[in-house]
C-alpha cells in the first residue's frame, strides 16, 4: 500500500510540474500583458522603469525567468497581483481557495450521494415507472443550459419565494457590525465541519463494524454523532459565531442545490448502468439464494461492486464542476477561485491568473490522487502495485 | 420414509420476444430426507430451471404454468416472499453451476459465510459463527487461516470448496448442486464430489446433483432422473436405471459417457441436439433423435407411469434388453419401421 501511495504521489508531482510549466508559458504567450503597460507608462521615469524591470525579473532570459518562476512557485511565492496591487497572489488565493473548495466539495458530495442512491434504486426497479421518471428528470437537468437553470433557481427560491439570499457569500448588512471577518468565520466552519466529518466517520467505523451491529451499538453511534455535532455548535455559539455561520450556510444552499441538480444525473446514470451489470452477476443470485433480505442483496452485493466505477465519476464530476466553477461563481457572485480567475483574466492580471489556474490544477490532481487511493481501498482486487489482481 | 421435497406436475415457461420457452413440462418426483437424487440430461434440458423453481428463484420472465413444489409440507408458491427468504439456505441451499463466480469479490470469503449464518440464526453471535466457519473449512479441506482472504486470493478448487462450506453453513435439509464441478479438472472434480457425498451421508442430508454427465451422477445418487427437453423421461433407483435403462434416451446417454460400471465400451454421441423449447416436437419430445421412434411417438405424448416399484418411465417403446447386452448394437431393436428416416442415422 505504501509503495502504491508513493508511486501515485510521484506521478501527481510530475504532472503538477508539467502543468505549472504549461500554464506559465501559455500565459507568457498571451498578448497584451499589463507589465508592458506599466513599463511603457510615460509617467514612470526611465530609472524607475529599469528598477521595476529588474524587480519583475524581466531583464533576464525567458528560460531564467521560467526557472525562477518555478522556484518561487514551489516556495509559495507567486508574486504580486497587478489588479489588487500590492496584495500578494498567495494571500488572495489562500482567501479564495477554501471558499471554492468547500462549495464544490459540498455540491459534489451531495450530487454523488443523490446520484448513487437514485441510481441504485432505479436499477433495482429497472423498467418500472420510477426508473423512467428519474431518468427523464435527471437527463433534463443534466442537459439543461447551466446559467439559465441557475437563473431559474435564483428566480424561484430567492426572488419569488424569498427563502434564500439571491447571491453573494455573506449578507453585508448583518456583517457590518460583526466582530469577525467572513474569513475567520468561514475558517472556523471548515474546521468544525472537518471535526464533525472525521469524528462521525470513526464513530460509525468502530461501532458499526460487524456484519450485524446490535441495536445498542447503533443507538450509541447515533448518540455520539449527535453529541459531537452539538458540542461543535456549542463552541461556535460560545464564540458568538452561530448567526454568522448560519448566514454563510444560507448563502451556500442555492449554489449547492443548483450544482446538485445539474450534476446528479451523471452519477445516477453511471450507477444505474454499472448496477445493471452487477445484478446479473452470479454472486448476486447466490446472495438471493442465501436468503439475504432484498435490501442487503441490493446494497451489499449489487450496489457495493457497482460503486467502484462510480467513484471515478466523483472525481470527474468534481473536475467538470470546477471547470464550470467560473460560471457558478459568477452567477451566484461567489467570491472564489473561479470568479478571481475570471476577473484576473479580464484585467490581464497575469500573476494572479497563473496562480489561480495553477491552483485549480493542483486541486484536481489532489482529487485524482484521493480517488485512486479510494478506489484501491474499496476494491480488494486492486493489488497495490497498480495492477488488478484478477 | 419421510418425504422432504415433492414436485407435482411442475410446468414452467419463460416468456421471450420469440414466444414462450417451455422449459419445464409436467415434472413430478419426490425426494426423501437423506436421499440423493441425480438429475441428468444434455445441456438446455431444463435442469437448472428445475433447481431454480425449487429455490423459487426464477427470473422475472418465468411463469409457473401449472403444478406445485412442496417442501417439508409447505407449498412453496403459496408462501410470501419473506417466508421463502427464510427457508432459503436454512432449509435449501445451493451450489451454483458457476460456483467460481458465486462469491462476492469485495468481501472476505469467511464473512460471506458468517453473513449467511447470522442472517438465519439471529441468536448466533458473530464470533460463534466464525468458529463454525472454521470447522466448515476444516471439513471441506481449506486451511482455516484462509477465511479472511478475498475470493480472488483463492484457487479455483478452493473457491469450489468454499462454496460447498457455505452451502453447509446453516445445516440445510437439502442442497442442490448444479453442475458443481464442471469448471474443475476431472481428478479434482471426482475428489470433491466424493467428499460432498461423504459429508452428506454423515449428516443425513438430502441432495440433488445436477449434471449432463451420467458418470458423475451415477457415482453419487440414490435415485436418478433423466431429463430431456423439459420433461422427465425416466426416474428410478440409480442401480435399476443404470443397469436396466428403459428409455432410449437414458440408454443413449449412457453410451455417450464412459461406463459407470467400469466396462469399456465405445462412446457413441447422440446425433443431433436437444430441440428448441420455443416449439418442442409433438408427442415424445425425443422422437426426432430416437432410434426407437414410431408413429405413435410422433403423435402421442407417452404417459408417465410406474413400471416397477419406484421406477418411472415415459416411453412408448421401452428398451427391453438387460444392461450389458444393451451396449451391443445387435441387441437394438429395429427402429420403428424405417422409412421415416428419423434418427436412423445413429452415427454408430
Ligand atoms: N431466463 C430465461 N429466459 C428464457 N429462456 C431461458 C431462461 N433461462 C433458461 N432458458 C431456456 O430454458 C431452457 C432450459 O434451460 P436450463 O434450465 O438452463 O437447462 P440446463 O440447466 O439443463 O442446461 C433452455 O432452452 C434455455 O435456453
Ligand atoms: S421410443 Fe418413442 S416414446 Fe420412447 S423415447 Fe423414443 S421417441 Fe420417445
Ligand atoms: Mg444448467
Amino acid at each position: 500500500m505504501r509503495r502504491y501511495v508513493f508511486g501515485r504521489l510521484g506521478q501527481v508531482i510530475l504532472t503538477l510540474l508539467i502543468y505549472v510549466t504549461l500554464v506559465y508559458f501559455l500565459l507568457q504567450a498571451m498578448p497584451g500583458d499589463i507589465t508592458m503597460m506599466y513599463l511603457s507608462n510615460p509617467k514612470i521615469p526611465q530609472a524607475a522603469r529599469e528598477e521595476l524591470k529588474k524587480q519583475l525579473g524581466l531583464d533576464q532570459s525567458l528560460f531564467m525567468q521560467y526557472v525562477s518562476y518555478m522556484k518561487n512557485f514551489f516556495r509559495g511565492e507567486l508574486g504580486v497581483s497587478f489588479s489588487q496591487y500590492p496584495k500578494p497572489v498567495w494571500d488572495i488565493l489562500m482567501e479564495k481557495l477554501p471558499r471554492t473548495f468547500v462549495l464544490f466539495l459540498t455540491a459534489n458530495v451531495f450530487s454523488f450521494y443523490v446520484g448513487f442512491v437514485m441510481g441504485k434504486v432505479i436499477a433495482w426497479r429497472r423498467g418500472k415507472v420510477i426508473d423512467y421518471a428519474a431518468t427523464v428528470v435527471g437527463i433534463t437537468f443534466w442537459t439543461a443550459f447551466y446559467p439559465l437553470l441557475a437563473l431559474v433557481v435564483i428566480w424561484i427560491f430567492a426572488y419569488n419565494l424569498k427563502w434564500l439570499p439571491l447571491n453573494q457569500f455573506i449578507d453585508p448588512r448583518l456583517w457590518s457590525a460583526a466582530p469577525f471577518t467572513a474569513n475567520q468565520v468561514f475558517g472556523n466552519m471548515v474546521y468544525g465541519a472537518a471535526i464533525i466529518g472525521i469524528g462521525i466517520f470513526f464513530i460509525f467505523y468502530y461501532l458499526l463494524r460487524g456484519l450485524k451491529p446490535s441495536r445498542r451499538s447503533r443507538a450509541q453511534a447515533w448518540a455520539l454523532a449527535c453529541a459531537l455535532i452539538a458540542a461543535v455548535l456549542f463552541v461556535a455559539a460560545r464564540k458568538g459565531m452561530l448567526i454568522y455561520i448560519w448566514d454563510i450556510t444560507r448563502h451556500m444552499i442555492l449554489p449547492v442545490f443548483t450544482l446538485t441538480l445539474i450534476n446528479f444525473a451523471g452519477t445516477m446514470l453511471l450507477m444505474r448502468d454499472s448496477m445493471l451489470e452487477t445484478v446479473q452477476e452470479d454472486y448476486v443470485m447466490a446472495a438471493r439464494a442465501k436468503g439475504l433480505p432484498d435490501k442487503v442483496v441490493r446494497d451489499r452485493y449489487a450496489a457495493r461492486t457497482a460503486l467502484l466505477p462510480t467513484v471515478t465519476s466523483l472525481v470527474l464530476s468534481l473536475a467538470s464542476s470546477m471547470s464550470g466553477g467560473m460560471v457558478t461563481e459568477t452567477m451566484f457572485s461567489w467570491p472564489g477561485l473561479g470568479q478571481t480567475l475570471f476577473a484576473a483574466a479580464l484585467s490581464n492580471d497575469y500573476p494572479l491568473a497563473t496562480g489561480a489556474l495553477a491552483f485549480t490544477g493542483i486541486f484536481l490532481l489532489i482529487a485524482h490522487f484521493i480517488a485512486d487511493i479510494l478506489y484501491a481501498v474499496l476494491d480488494p482486487r486492486i493489488t497495490y502495485t497498480g495492477q488488478s489482481g484478477v | 420414509m419421510d418425504t422432504l421435497l415433492r414436485l407435482e406436475d411442475l410446468t414452467m415457461h419463460y416468456k421471450t420476444k420469440a414466444g414462450w420457452v417451455q422449459a419445464i413440462d409436467n415434472v413430478s418426483f419426490s425426494l426423501h430426507r437423506g436421499q440423493s437424487l441425480g438429475l441428468v440430461g444434455e445441456s438446455g434440458c431444463g435442469k437448472t430451471s428445475v433447481a431454480m423453481s425449487i429455490m423459487r428463484l426464477l427470473p422475472y420472465n418465468a411463469k409457473l404454468v401449472k403444478g406445485r413444489v412442496l417442501f417439508g409440507g409447505h407449498d412453496l408458491y403459496t408462501l410470501s416472499d419473506e417466508e421463502v427468504r427464510q427457508l432459503r439456505w436454512k432449509e435449501v441451499a445451493m451450489i451454483f453451476q458457476a460456483a467460481m463466480n458465486s462469491l462476492n469479490p469485495v468481501y472476505s470469503v469467511g464473512n460471506q459465510i458468517v453473513e449467511a449464518i447470522v442472517t438465519h440464526e439471529p441468536e448466533t453471535g458473530e464470533d460463534e459463527a466464525r468458529e463454525r466457519v472454521k470447522s466448515l473449512f476444516e471439513l471441506v479441506g481449506i486451511p482455516k487461516e484462509r477465511m479472511d482472504h478475498y475470493p480472488h486470493e483463492y484457487s479455483g478448487g478452493m473457491k469450489q470448496r468454499a462454496v460447498i462450506a457455505m452451502a453447509l453453513a446453516c445445516n440445510p435439509s437439502l442442497i442442490i448442486a448444479d453442475e458443481p464441478t464442471t469448471a474443475l479438472d476431472v481428478i479434482v472434480q471426482d475428489k470433491i464430489l466424493r467428499e460432498i457425498e461423504e459429508i452428506r451421508r454423515t449428516i443425513n442430508m438430502s441432495m440433488i446433483y445436477i449434471s449432463h454427465d451420467v458418470s458423475v451422477i451415477a457415482e453419487v445418487s440414490d435415485i436418478v432422473g433423466v431429463m430431456y427437453a423439459g420433461r422427465l423421461l425416466e426416474l428410478g433407483p440409480a442401480d435399476d436405471v443404470f443397469k436396466r435403462p428403459k428409455n432410449p434416451y437414458t440408454y443413449s446417454l449412457m453410451n455417450a459417457y464412459p461406463s459407470i460400471l467400469g466396462e469399456k465400451h465405445d462412446l457413441v454421441t447422440i446425433p443431433g441436439e436437444p430441440p428448441n423449447l420455443l416449439d418442442p416436437p409433438t408427442g415424445c419430445r425425443f422422437h426426432p433423435r430416437c432410434d426407437w421412434a414410431t408413429k405413435e411417438c410422433r403423435e402421442v405424448e407417452p404417459a408417465w407411469r410406474e413400471i416397477t416399484k419406484g421406477h418411472y418411465l415415459a416411453c412408448h417403446n421401452p428398451v427391453r434388453t438387460e444392461h450389458g447386452t444393451a451396449h451391443n448394437k445387435t441387441a437394438r431393436r429395429a427402429p420403428g419401421k424405417g422409412g421415416d428416416g428419423i434418427g436412423t442415422s445413429g452415427g454408430n
